[in-house]
């Protein structure tokens, strides 16, 4: 199964500058490794080291945020466009 | 490298700042490339709002899924910093992941509020130009 995977903000360091790549695989791990296997070291931009999406990363399947579908273990329907999004936060 | 800014865009980050005081107030300013043409106002989800801030993600999504550039529509983001300088913290720069946006500050330290620009990239943070249009 084929999906997009749209990456703004700082992930891009992590696929040699892509911010639009396909992808395939059935769930949200999945496709990570599958990236992963290209950009070596984006997993662990996106996993934490129990395979759980990392707190300061929000992913989108469509409209739906994956933690309310499992979160990496998220099925990801054939065509669908995950966004891979970093936290937009700070604070004093 | 600069920012340039409307001064009704810079006035309604300021105006933003006061109407959450003592919370921060953050949002996302949207444009073309270093110019900003308007600002929309982001829901701050943190749970300790008055000292940190994080832009409601489903929000976020919503306002970048329409666009594939993200880099150049999405000019900057802005919060506030009710008491303290209208700089990055340690914070701030340790949880920047948007390098390439600007990052917007006010401060209510002062009257009026100060409003500062700055990239930041990994440890730095330069403050860059804002200009007035």
């Amino acid at each position: 199964m084929s999906v997009t995977v749209r990456l703004p903000g700082a992930l891009r360091d992590a696929t040699g500058g892509e911010t639009k790549l396909s992808a395939s695989g059935g769930t949200l791990r999945e496709v990570i490794a599958e990236i992963d296997r290209r950009h070596p070291g984006f997993a662990s931009r996106v996993l934490d080291e129990g395979g759980a999406l990392r707190s300061y990363v929000n992913v989108y399947i469509g409209e739906d945020d994956a933690r309310t579908r499992g979160g990496s273990g998220a099925a990801v329907p054939d065509g669908s466009e995950v966004m891979v999004i970093p936290a937009m936060a700070g604070g004093r | 490298m600069r920012l340039v800014l409307p001064r009704e865009v810079r006035d309604e980050i300021v105006a933003h700042a006061r109407e959450s005081a003592p919370r921060e107030c953050c949002g996302l300013l949207f444009g073309d490339g270093e110019v900003v043409a308007r600002l929309v106002r982001g829901r701050n989800v943190h749970p300790t709002p008055e000292t940190r801030y994080e832009i409601d993600p489903a929000q976020l999504r919503e306002a970048i899924a329409s666009n594939d550039d993200t880099d150049r529509f999405l000019v900057g983001i802005y919060h506030s910093h009710p008491r303290t300088e209208p700089k990055p913290s340690e914070f701030d720069i340790a949880n920047a992941r948007w390098p390439q946006q600007v990052y917007v500050l006010t401060s209510l330290r002062s009257e009026p509020p100060e409003v500062f620009a700055y990239r930041i990239t990994g440890s730095e943070a330069p403050k860059i130009p804002i200009v007035e249009s």
